[in-house]
């Protein structure tokens, strides 16, 4: 059959099996089975747990458990409302200031965190009841922390940019770094945007501004700055070339659980647990999807799906921004309904190739890949953070958190279409740090 | 997406003991995952302070984190599959009235069932493989590889009867809602 064929024959069964229910990992592990067993014969089924195994043998692997463990300790203790009181109480005078210091504090947790939906059940249920009860509208209430969440995947340290090094073999340092401008643009469009909408619609009606001395505002600060001095020092060993990203993330995991333990006494091993068990259970479901896809990118391999898409893409007369634009709208579209570590692990041994190709740097794309991830995190059918919103806010209805969320949808479009004209947003942080990539 | 269902939220009461031993049996592999995990972040901080304190050199500590974590991984498998963790998009089942649903919810799980069995099947050999052949690493360790790739069956295998316990609790279910349908 020819590969490009096989290659739509494999895409439609990918897409019936992850539909239907099955675990994203074990739909992968199902369709490359079939296709390898109905084109390539069964011997080479014997070769999947090896192949599966080779996928995981990797030192840069450590940096997932070890981050989401980072992310899990601090998601277990008071120190997203810790954040959020400090941040509120320094931003207190500002105009606009409640929604200013939820985004900003979105945007800080997601740098410690890493992960989208702990952002917005953190930050959210101190966040939204207090908009509302200042007379926010319930769109930008809900909304603001919503989009404020999906920066946990952009923010450094990001799981879903170690996906993508792992997946691409690219730089994870580099693409840290590439996230870290980017993640600031969204944060100021965002509050742009909360701003102008509070004030067209009259918001802060009922605005009960307390203003707090200086005394208050110091106060706050021992109880927030542990976590913050330690996404710094890791942040710092990685780039002053002290460790690797996985050594450092072990510090780094160690520490908070540390911190955790001792500030925000989680002394009870009911509440170790909790954390351990949480951070098991996310990083498995990750681990076990990579060593899935590995699977599955042999099977593509191994039928030359791979390389003949490549090579159709390379003969087609197209201009670069074209299919750049192509490539986002397929990205949206898998957004829409998968995670963004199944749609990276998927696409990216697929795109990468016809990427560097068209002349596009690896590193931005990214960040373009992440941006369009972080869209689908906030719109249906999947939207993870809309129903962690939902649950967190549940006399809001699902509509409004929605319709609330759609101008951050237009947010995030305008910081790729940025992205695409100045790519230097997302690529200068990494070679003036770095240097340029070979 | 992914629903966090408590394990025996749907099946306290009256489980027979399958289905219970199954549940103790995720539970520890769970425990085991988590204890492999803790065990590659004291090895890796070893690591560092052997190598940037004490100027020592290390032989065996990347290939074992690197090992453990595999291990962690396999491990957990039945345990994120009991607490329904497996990350999956149930589009389809949310179209489908109740009947349609639960007889997808079954088809969806037998054939989780047959990949697993074959992945446990195939995983088994390879690891006989490595033990009858003496393989060993081409590091200085060299450590022999049949124990690395021990939670290869060892994983697969407890995945494999948390399956078939959820195939056994779906079918004598009365009733499939959407967040059930979670495989």
């Amino acid at each position: 059959m020819d590969p490009l064929l096989l290659g739509g024959l494999i895409a439609l069964a990918t897409i019936l099996v992850l539909f239907s229910g099955l675990s994203v990992a074990l739909g992968l592990l199902l369709v490359s089975a079939a296709f390898l067993l109905a084109f390539d014969g069964p011997r080479s089924l014997e070769l999947m747990p090896e192949v599966f195994f080779g996928k995981l043998d990797s030192f840069a692997l450590l940096s997932i458990p070890m981050f989401i463990i980072m992310g899990a300790s601090i998601a277990s203790t008071r120190a997203g409302a810790d954040l959020y009181e400090a941040l509120e109480r320094w931003l207190t005078r500002v105009p606009g200031g409640l929604v200013i210091s939820n985004i900003g504090a979105c945007g800080l947790f997601a740098a410690m965190s890493g992960s989208s939906p702990a952002t917005c059940a953190a930050i959210g249920k101190m966040g939204i009841p207090e908009m509302l009860k200042r007379g926010y509208p319930e769109g930008i209430a809900t909304g603001s922390i919503a989009a404020g969440g999906t920066l946990g995947i952009l923010i450094p340290p990001s799981v879903t940019m170690i996906v993508y090094g792992i997946a691409t073999e690219t730089s994870i340092g580099r693409l840290f770094l590439a996230g870290v401008f980017p993640g600031l643009l969204l944060v100021g469009l965002f509050m742009a945007w909360s701003l102008f909408a509070t004030w067209r619609q009259g918001g802060r009606r009922k605005e009960l501004v307390r203003y707090y001395s200086w005394k208050e505002k110091f106060q706050i600060m021992p109880r927030v700055l542990p976590f913050v001095m330690i996404i710094f020092g890791v942040l710092y060993a990685m780039y002053g070339g002290i460790a690797t990203p996985s050594e450092t993330a072990a510090v780094g995991a160690l520490l908070c659980l540390f911190i955790a333990v001792v500030i925000y006494k989680l002394w009870n091993p009911q509440d170790l647990w909790a954390i351990l068990r949480d951070s098991t259970r996310e990083s498995v479901m990750i681990l076990f999807i990579i060593a899935a896809a590995g699977v599955f990118s042999y099977m593509l391999s191994s039928l030359f799906v791979t390389q003949s898409i490549a090579e159709w893409i390379g003969t087609l007369d197209v201009n670069r921004w074209v299919l750049m634009a192509a490539v986002n709208l397929f990205l949206l579209i898998a957004g829409f309904f998968l995670p963004p570590v199944a749609v990276i692990l998927m696409a990216a041994p697929i795109l990468l190739p016809i990427i560097e190709t068209a002349g596009f740097d690896p590193i931005w794309f990214a960040v373009v890949l992440t941006i369009n991830m972080e869209i689908g995190l906030i719109s249906p059918p999947v939207g993870l953070n809309l129903y962690v919103i939902n649950g967190i806010a549940p006399d809001i209805s699902l509509k409004t958190i929605l319709a609330g969320s759609i101008p951050f949808v237009a947010c995030m479009v305008i910081a790729i279409l940025l992205l695409c004209l100045f790519p230097e947003i997302a690529i200068w942080l990494p070679e003036t740090v770095m240097g340029k990539a070979l | 997406m992914a629903s966090f269902v408590a394990p025996s939220a749907d099946r306290a009461g009256d489980s027979p003991p399958f289905v219970l031993a199954v549940e103790k049996m995720s539970t520890v592999a769970g425990w085991i995952s988590a204890l492999l995990i803790v065990s590659a972040v004291t090895i890796t901080c070893q690591m560092i302070f052997v190598r940037f304190v004490l100027n020592g050199s290390t032989v065996w500590q990347t290939e074992a984190i690197v090992y453990l974590v595999i291990a962690s991984t396999l491990f957990g498998l039945p345990f994120v599959q009991m607490l329904r963790g497996h990350v999956n998009v149930d589009l389809i089942p949310m179209w489908l009235p109740e009947k349609g649903r639960r007889r997808l919810l079954l088809l969806t799980l037998a054939l989780s069932c047959l990949i697993v069995a074959l992945m446990f099947i195939f995983g088994l050999e390879f690891w006989h493989q490595a033990y009858a052949g003496g393989w060993r690493s081409d590091t200085v360790w060299g450590v022999r590889l049949w124990i690395p790739y021990l939670p290869l069956p060892f994983g697969f295998g407890l995945l494999l009867l948390q399956l078939l316990s959820d195939l056994y609790a779906a079918a004598h279910r009365a009733t499939v809602s959407p967040e059930q349908e979670a495989v």
